[in-house]
């Protein structure tokens, strides 16, 4: 019920005066407006008397007739369903979207959350239709609507908790997307999470029409504690430097320190929560501590340094369990020092001294370096090579140009340097197939005092570290003399000379590439070897070279692993060779085994669980000791379990036009609304009869007070 | 300009024009420390406000490496800073009939008009969307923000008159529900009904991601209920009168009122929503100056 004009019932603020002028003993007729009494009528009032109101029916009659008259210019109306954004009648979809986020797994929100769907499937009548969008950070709808309760029931208990955190912008816009195209008349949104404030970013433009009904089921708690390992530092070293440069990287022990940070979020005025952090190795626990934490602090801990043994090693910090288990353990596997193995073919020795002793430095990768007399170049000299230097070579050859192409061709790198020794005519017929352009003569910069890099490629891995402001100057370096092409290159250029003349070129040949610096490596041609920036440089170029990728200790869920990076650093003696040859079988944390067959290209692996995955390929024994691993850890952005309100979530997505309730109800006639509208009458009637009903009554109320009168 | 210059005069006496005036002046540069702060935008981006280090992802820009950073530690971090960005300002005006009270000169009414004007023009002047809902029991105007509003603002400014009696849920709750996008949303009010139903009723707007200001505006009677004689005090929103000695029982009320602004402070403090008490004896540019210049400071620290 409402009124058309309820301006009317200020009207009815003229029966309160009488009314307060009879019950209140008024010490003092001045009247003083106030804006409001709300304070004045807490304070208790203690001197009122009260007085009788006499012929109470009387009053009565004229309150009411007045009150029924203001009525009537009020204009009640009774709302039309439409016009009052009633939902419509009829059978149901309904779209249950359900969170299975690893911070369900605290206590047992997953499982209340199920028993709620299982309850209202239970209450689904048989024209009604249902489905799931299960989601974490990633959404899918897992069945078409359907009104057949067993298929219903089997997928709920179906769903399990995932590794993943939580964003209900997907979940939403799919949820949305069924009942947009539903053509049942009513629709209902159960969402059912914990409502974690990291899931909900507030601007996913995501609006439920009107006629949806958006039920919020929250099965989090409304505090809640949880311990979690958020971080994990592990520094290497190795244990002799004597020994890494005169042996092989993979033959010297390395030294771990790993070091973990601990958060603890509880409620203020918890106590303080103790627990026990482990450090295991390969499955044995090594180090084990004692942690005492207040809530909402954090501490790191250190390990002591322990040696590692050969190999590929698992490790784990793992603490006590509490509620939320899943995110106390954090894994990583620590692959042995990888090493890059080049082989430098000079007709210089003296000019490779600035070469050997930059590469001579460096252990994550170590270089192992090898000179050769260009003249002695053999295919075996090739075998397990990652990049090859020609640095200042007076003559190629066609036969060893011919091994270098075909080096190259399989994935190795070629860096070639010019200098006084070489020349156009060295690389001419099969080494110009190397070169990106045929060479042209040499140009001398020192008459105008040298020139300068001027263009650097800050996009390309080679130049990228020193993209930002004071991250390497290679503008301080002088260059002389260098060699220019004959032809323009349209596309692989790095880096420029001032004069627009090109300092170091790429092209790429099959699966590897070549690298041309124009200029010297040593101090002949160019102060570059006495910059600070000539060892980073001559590294990123060696690393480009070699298609050098660092392998991860550890990776995240969600992520996609590039499994032929673990199996290539695994062989590290092997050269790459292009394709794979067999196929990859990888065992989950959980055990699931899945087969990258050669044919499948690159081999990728999208990370879904917590834990280890562990890698063979084809062929190894399964009874053999695991060679390679990788570990996959969760995002812990979902270990902070603070809060969402539920009503904010569903004030972002349920959107109300204010338009649309001043808007006619749609159908209605005129008819319609004139009997909606017309209960005025009946009050003014009512009115009219009370009234007359007081008029009898007063007078003769009044005639007896006469004849009473008259008599005394 | 013009023409908004001459509404802007319409409700201005001279002698508060003559502090307008001067506020003008000195609310420009409060201003620009005010919005710098304000309008941070919810995205990260490009400016000179660095907010933290995140570990290099790869596909982020390398240039946005910290090469410091990598020297130290041997890990790439990438610095990311805030962006800036425009907002809009919508002044929700209590036009209740509460607010039509003054005792000395200026009503409660007249003092929010002032405020809501003033705030309109620093908005329009930092190009910002200006927006304006007059409500009692309902919406009573509606005027959406936009860039070019600020004339239709302070007209409907102009010609706003109390004649009902006030409510907040209703009016409130359906702003929220009708608003996209985040802004800064002002409320302009004397406030009459408990801090609960109040929070109530703008948390609707709070959970919108809007940035919420109350401005509670009192006249000094209601502060000190400096009266005298006994008589019988009248709401002017219910009519309803009551009886009332001053003289015994001026303390206790005091006494309510502060409790009141007590539990509004706090009420509103804890939702992360400013709470301003304007006596409308306080020249107003020295009440905005004040306020501004202390949101200025607490934004730096945030």
């Amino acid at each position: 019920m409402s009124f058309l004009t309820p301006v009317f019932f200020l009207g009815a603020l003229a029966l309160a005066i009488p009314v307060i002028i009879h019950l209140t003993n008024r010490e003092k007729k001045d009247v003083v407006d106030f804006p409001s009494l709300m304070f004045l009528q807490r304070i208790p009032y203690r001197s009122v008397r009260r007085q009788r109101l006499r012929h109470l029916l009387l009053f009565a009659l004229r309150c009411l007739a007045l009150l029924l008259l203001i009525l009537a210019f009020a204009r009640p109306f009774i709302e039309s369903p439409t016009a009052a954004n009633a939902l419509p009648l009829g059978p149901r979809e309904v779209v249950f979207v359900l969170d299975h986020s690893y911070s369900m797994g605290y206590e047992d929100r997953l499982e209340r959350a199920k028993d709620e769907i299982r309850g209202q499937i239970v209450m689904l009548l048989p024209d009604e239709r249902a489905s799931f969008v299960v989601f974490s950070d990633r959404a899918e709808i897992s069945n078409q609507p359907t009104s057949d309760k067993a298929q219903l029931n089997a997928i709920v208990n179906g769903v399990t908790l995932s590794a993943r955190t939580t964003r209900y912008g997907p979940a939403l816009k799919l949820a949305k997307k069924i009942v947009d195209e539903s053509s049942l008349t009513r629709k209902e949104v159960f969402l059912l999470t914990d409502f974690q404030r990291l899931g909900w970013e507030g601007d996913e433009d995501v609006w439920f029409p009107a006629d949806t009904k958006f039920t919020p089921v929250d099965v989090g708690s409304p505090t809640s504690s949880n311990l979690a390992v958020t971080g994990v530092i592990l520094e290497r070293d190795k244990i002799n430097r004597t020994e890494k440069i005169n042996n092989t990287s993979s033959s010297v022990r390395e030294r771990l320190i790993a070091t973990a940070r601990v958060t603890y979020k509880a409620p203020e005025g918890d106590p303080p929560l103790e627990t026990n952090i482990k450090l295991l190795l390969n499955g044995r626990s090594l180090q084990s501590k004692k942690l005492q934490l207040a809530p909402n602090s954090s501490t790191t801990v250190s390990f002591d340094p322990l040696t590692l043994p050969g190999g590929v090693s698992r490790g784990t910090i793992q603490l006590d369990a509490d509620k939320l288990e899943i995110d106390n353990a954090y894994h990583f596997v620590l692959w042995p020092g990888q090493s890059l193995n080049v082989l430098l073919l000079d007709g210089n020795r003296r000019r490779s001294l600035y070469l050997d002793r930059a590469l001579a430095i460096g252990d994550r990768p170590s270089f192992r370096l090898e000179s050769k007399r260009m003249s002695q170049l053999s295919a075996a000299d090739l075998a397990g090579r990652h990049v090859v230097f020609l640095n200042d070579v007076a003559s190629v050859g066609a036969a060893r140009a011919r091994l270098l192409e075909r080096f190259v061709r399989d994935g190795g790198g070629l860096i070639v340097a010019f200098g006084e020794a070489s020349g156009r005519n060295d690389f001419t017929g099969d080494a110009a197939r190397l070169l990106p352009a045929p060479l042209g003569g040499s140009t001398d910069r020192s008459r105008d005092w040298g020139g300068t890099l001027s263009y650097l490629d800050y996009g390309s891995p080679v130049f990228d570290i020193f993209g930002a402001p004071h991250s390497g100057d290679f503008s301080a370096a002088k260059f002389f003399r260098y060699r220019t092409f004959e032809q323009p290159i349209g596309s692989g250029i790095l880096a420029r000379y001032d004069d627009g003349a090109v300092a170091l070129a790429e092209k790429t040949l099959g699966d590897g590439r070549v690298l041309v610096w124009t200029s010297t490596l040593d101090t002949f041609w160019n102060d570059l070897a006495l910059q600070p920036v000539f060892l980073p440089f001559l590294h990123q170029l060696t690393k480009y070279a070699a298609s050098y990728a660092e392998v991860n200790a550890w990776h995240a869920v969600g992520e996609v692993a590039d499994l032929e990076q673990f199996l290539a650093v695994a062989g590290e003696d092997t050269a790459p060779d292009g394709e794979r040859k067999v196929d990859i079988v990888v065992s989950s944390p959980s055990g699931t085994r899945t087969i990258i067959p050669p044919s499948e290209g690159r081999a990728l692996l999208s990370l879904s669980e917590q834990g280890f995955y562990e890698l063979r390929q084809a062929g190894s024994g399964s009874g053999t000791a695991v060679a390679m691993a990788l570990a996959s850890n969760l995002d812990l952005t979902e270990s902070d379990l603070a809060r969402l309100d539920p009503e904010e979530l569903v004030a972002s997505v349920t959107f109300r036009d204010l338009s649309a309730a001043a808007a006619p109800a749609a159908g209605e006639t005129v008819a319609d609304r004139e009997r909606r509208q017309g209960y005025w009458r009946y009050l003014l009637v009512a009115a009219f009869i009370f009234l007359a009903t007081e008029t009898i009554l007063s007078n003769r109320l009044s005639r007896a007070r006469t004849v009473v009168s008259g008599v005394g | 300009m013009a023409e908004t210059q001459e509404r802007l005069g319409q409700f201005v006496d001279p002698h508060v024009l003559g502090r307008i005036s001067n506020l003008k002046l000195l609310a420009r540069s409060v201003v620009q420390g005010f919005i710098s702060g304000l309008h941070r935008s919810t995205y990260l981006g490009r400016s000179v406000d660095f907010v933290e280090h995140r570990a290099y992802m790869p596909g982020d820009d390398i240039r946005q490496i910290d090469w410091r950073l990598f020297a130290r530690t041997d890990r790439f971090y990438v610095k990311q800073f805030e962006a800036d960005t425009n907002t809009s300002l919508t002044v929700l005006l209590d036009i209740s009939r509460s607010m039509n009270f003054g005792s000395q000169g200026i009503t409660k009414l007249d003092y929010a008009r002032y405020l809501a004007a003033s705030l309109a023009v620093f908005s329009q002047k930092q190009r910002d969307r200006i927006g304006l809902v007059t409500f009692d029991e309902d919406i009573v105007d509606f005027v959406p923000p936009s860039a070019k509003h600020l004339e239709i603002v302070l007209h409907t400014i102009d010609r706003v008159k109390s004649t009902k009696a006030g409510d907040y849920r209703k009016p409130l709750q359906k702003i929220a529900g009708a608003t996209q996008r985040r802004s800064i949303v002002v409320l302009i009010s004397d406030l009459y009904d408990e801090p609960e139903a109040i929070l109530d009723a703008v948390k609707g707007l709070r959970y919108k991601g809007n940035d919420l200001i109350v401005f509670h505006v009192l006249d000094p009677a209601e502060l000190s209920f400096p009266y005298d004689e006994a008589a019988n005090y009248r709401d002017l929103e219910s009519g309803e009168a009551q009886p009332f000695v001053p003289e015994y029982l001026r303390d206790e009320y005091r006494k309510l009122v502060q409790e009141h602004i007590s539990r509004l402070t706090h009420t509103l403090g804890d939702n992360k929503i400013d709470y301003v008490l304007m006596d409308t004896s306080t020249p107003l540019e020295y009440a905005l100056f004040h306020f501004l210049s202390s949101r200025e400071r607490m934004t730096r620290t945030r």
